[in-house]
């Protein structure tokens, strides 16, 4: 089988964390539902209903504006752990089709169905059994794309939302896709978008017909990049363990923060969460980054490489804290947002360099082991140090996005 | 100002002080190197504002006449330059003289340089340095606590204080400690200082004492070393070396040292130390190096393995071992640079258990010693 004759699906959940609320609270159905931070304070949306959408509230608008906007919406919190949940059913009815699904987040995933034709009937028929399962099975609609590379079933998913099929070949290619303008097509965006009609590419056809040589010269490999979707040469495979390049945390404060203590603790609790991420998924990471935001909308990162991965919560607090003295605030000085993420992940290594400054540190290793074991069993909630217990209280909004 | 200088004294000592000429700055005058004459001789002088260098030529070295000095003055020139003009002249002669607009003339037989220059005042001066804190030692002694120490710095900038070699001075006795955290070098001298000097937490950046240690003469000469604020001075015979001090507090790493042992094994330097460079040799394609030690009452083994490209293991028979079997496991670098800055013949490696740090110690030198720590393995 080559590239050119694969079937590919991708599935996007029709506004997924507001239709899971909507699907459980029937009373919420046909009103706008909107799906974010605290609306009092400064989260972002998250997922707006459809009925919210004719409003023109969209994710990751803050919630002030959200309001502004449709101020008879119900506004509910992110409940991370029901969408996750929600998610896994979804998933398990893709795997009954094929093992090959590369999932982009929880309401969203790509599917390679080449070579399960002759189990389960056409693409198109697949293509259907999955959207109705979905819909009898966890009482939700999904959109799907269907086409022989990932690019145009993106596009399709997109096209007759909510609760669209859209086939995408190559006659569609020409006729759908081309006159659509550039800034849909994958990887473009705002700036991106502007720069290109500025060189008269303003549709995905004017891009599939451009003159490479000079067009590369203005925005460099972006062109090449561009040049091939627009022709629908797309020959990237469905990954099935997609591997993330960071895993990270990060919070807008209810109300800026000036309190350096408060600062801390909360990045204590983003190193747990993050060094427990590791371990479960068996990796260690290299590089750490810290990210601040001032009230201003100013935001700052400052990062550092150590000579050694690490998974350990101490290890990383340490470091976070030395990330933030960088961060040189003043007395005076107030933070909307912190956030600490770990990238240069690589596989666990089995091994770890003792430090002097470690006071026990096979204790210390054999006391994490412990605690994962116990959350495993009994919920992330299960155990916790006292010093986070206080901090829980405060309205963090995960900034979470699910549209 | 205008001078007749012999060759080979300029370039020495332009090679002297360009060693703290800044190589990546944005400030055009630090790129320089400033030359000041008077009737008592020449003046150099190079900052990159962390370590400052300077040095003097007399008129005189041992009776014969390096220098004449014909017109006083001063001016800045691109040290890359100068260096490189210098070292290339034809003469074993060279007269300098700075004309108008600081165009300087440097002429050696039938050749004819002319360099622009910088206004001298702009050079920014060293600081003055009027400690209390003075003590001295012979070079050599300096240059062996510089060596033995600065291989354990830490070149992670994101904990400052570690960067440097932290000096203490109690009874006498200067000691010099410097860690990464994950290995500790410490070495102590005896100096000839006030006997009731005593500092402490006076830690002077790696990089600096690198510098140093590469100017200062393997000779007994005694170097006076002076203490201020924040600035430490290293006077030689004609040059003198300055050099920031890190802020912060250095941890306390004398606690950390043990002092009672559950093993001991006894080698030869040499001995151990080419058997580590060889277990390197596989150890090196992981992240830390990882070496394993297996201490037996009869037999010490050193071993590695790396899954993706073999293993190798080494019985090391001159060596004898007392107290309890052990199994620990290392990075062979730390071990490396421990070894190759050791001059005993023999030393003893004192362990305390396989997570516990362990101390390399020189039999004929008790002022040195090194501590590693393990690399944990589950």
């Amino acid at each position: 089988m080559t590239i050119a004759d694969r079937t590919i699906l991708h599935v996007d959940m029709d506004a997924f964390f507001a239709a899971i609320e909507q699907r459980d609270h029937p009373a919420l159905r046909g009103k706008p539902v909107i799906v974010g931070g605290s609306a009092d304070a400064r989260g972002v949306v998250s997922t707006a209903s459809y009925e919210a959408r004719k409003y023109g509230v969209h994710s990751a608008m803050p919630m002030t504006e959200a309001k502004r906007r449709c101020p008879h919406a119900v506004f509910l919190p992110v409940n991370a752990a029901k969408y996750r949940e929600t998610s896994r059913h979804i998933f398990q009815i893709f795997y009954k089709y094929t093992p090959l699904v590369e999932g982009l987040s929880l309401d969203e995933a790509f599917l390679d169905l080449s070579g399960s034709e002759k189990l389960f009937g056409s693409p198109l028929e697949i293509a259907r059994a999955i959207k109705r399962e979905i819909e009898s099975e966890v009482g939700l609609t999904a959109s799907i794309g269907l086409s022989y590379c990932k690019f145009l079933a993106k596009m399709g998913s997109d096209m007759n939302k909510p609760d669209g099929l859209t086939v995408l070949g190559r006659e569609q290619l020409h006729s759908v896709v081309h006159p659509l303008p550039i800034s849909k097509l994958w990887g473009v965006g705002k700036k991106a978008a502007l720069q290109l009609e500025r060189l008269g590419i303003k549709t995905i056809g004017d891009a599939a017909r451009m003159d490479l040589q000079i067009i590369r010269r203005f925005t460099g490999s972006l062109a090449d990049h561009i040049y091939l979707l627009a022709n629908g040469v797309d020959p990237r495979p469905v990954e099935p363990y997609h591997e993330r390049k960071s895993i990270g945390q990060e919070v807008t404060f209810a109300e800026d923060v000036g309190n350096l203590e408060f600062l801390h603790t909360t990045l204590l609790s983003q190193s747990e969460t993050i060094a427990r991420e590791l371990r479960q998924r068996k990796l260690e990471a290299k590089t750490f980054t810290l990210k601040l935001r001032y009230p201003s909308f100013h935001t700052i990162t400052r990062s550092h490489t150590l000579a050694e991965a690490t998974q350990n919560d101490s290890a990383i607090y340490r470091l976070s804290q030395l990330l933030l003295q960088k961060c040189a605030l003043k007395t005076n000085d107030k933070v909307r947002l912190i956030g600490l993420s770990a990238s240069t992940l690589l596989p666990e290594s089995g091994r770890q360099q003792i430090s002097l400054f470690d006071v026990e540190p096979d204790k210390s290793v054999k006391l994490l082991r412990a605690i994962d074991q116990i959350k495993d069993k009994f919920g992330e909630r299960a155990v916790t140090r006292a010093r986070l217990l206080q901090n829980q209280d405060n309205p963090l909004d995960p900034n979470e996005n699910g549209d | 100002m205008k001078l007749s200088v012999e060759r080979s004294s300029l370039l020495s000592a332009i090679q002297t002080v360009q060693r703290a000429v800044s190589t990546k700055t944005t400030i055009p005058i630090l790129s320089g190197i400033k030359i000041a004459v008077d009737q008592t001789g020449l003046k150099m002088t190079a900052t990159d504002l962390e370590t400052g260098i300077e040095t003097s030529l007399p008129a005189l070295l041992n009776n014969d006449p390096i220098l004449q000095v014909m017109e006083e003055g001063a001016i800045v020139l691109s040290a890359r330059y100068l260096s490189e003009i210098v070292r290339k002249l034809p003469h074993s002669s060279v007269e300098i003289e700075v004309k108008q607009n600081y165009l300087t003339v440097i002429r050696s037989g039938s050749s004819e340089f002319n360099l622009h220059g910088l206004h001298a005042e702009e050079f920014p001066r060293l600081p003055l340095i009027h400690g209390n804190q003075v003590f001295s030692l012979p070079a050599l002694v300096l240059k062996d606590l510089i060596r033995q120490t600065v291989p354990a710095i830490s070149t992670e900038e994101i904990r400052p204080v570690l960067t440097g070699v932290v000096m203490s001075l109690k009874d006498g006795q200067l000691r010099f400690v410097a860690t990464d955290s994950h290995r500790l070098a410490q070495r102590v001298a005896s100096v000839e200082a006030p006997a009731d000097l005593t500092f402490s937490n006076v830690i002077v950046p790696g990089k600096s004492l690198s510098e140093l240690g590469r100017l200062l003469p393997d000779n007994d000469s005694l170097v006076d070393v002076v203490i201020a604020d924040n600035q430490i001075l290293f006077k030689m015979e004609y040059t003198q070396f300055y050099s920031r001090l890190i802020d912060g507090q250095y941890p306390d790493t004398s606690r950390i040292i043990p002092t009672s042992f559950k093993t001991e094994f006894r080698v030869g330097s040499k001995d151990l130390l080419e058997a580590v460079e060889r277990a390197a040799l596989i150890a090196r394609d992981n992240d830390n190096n990882v070496v394993r030690l297996d201490v037996k009452r009869n037999l010490v083994e050193i071993s590695s393995n790396s899954p993706d490209v073999g293993k190798v293991s080494e019985t090391l028979s001159h060596g004898s071992v007392s107290g309890e079997e052990l199994l620990i496991a290392f990075n062979a670098k730390y071990l490396i640079d421990a070894l190759r800055v050791i001059e005993s013949e023999e030393i003893v490696i004192q362990f305390t258990g396989s997570m516990s740090p362990f101390l390399i110690n020189q039999i004929e030198n008790p002022n040195y010693l090194h501590l590693i720590l393990p690399v944990r393995i589950y």
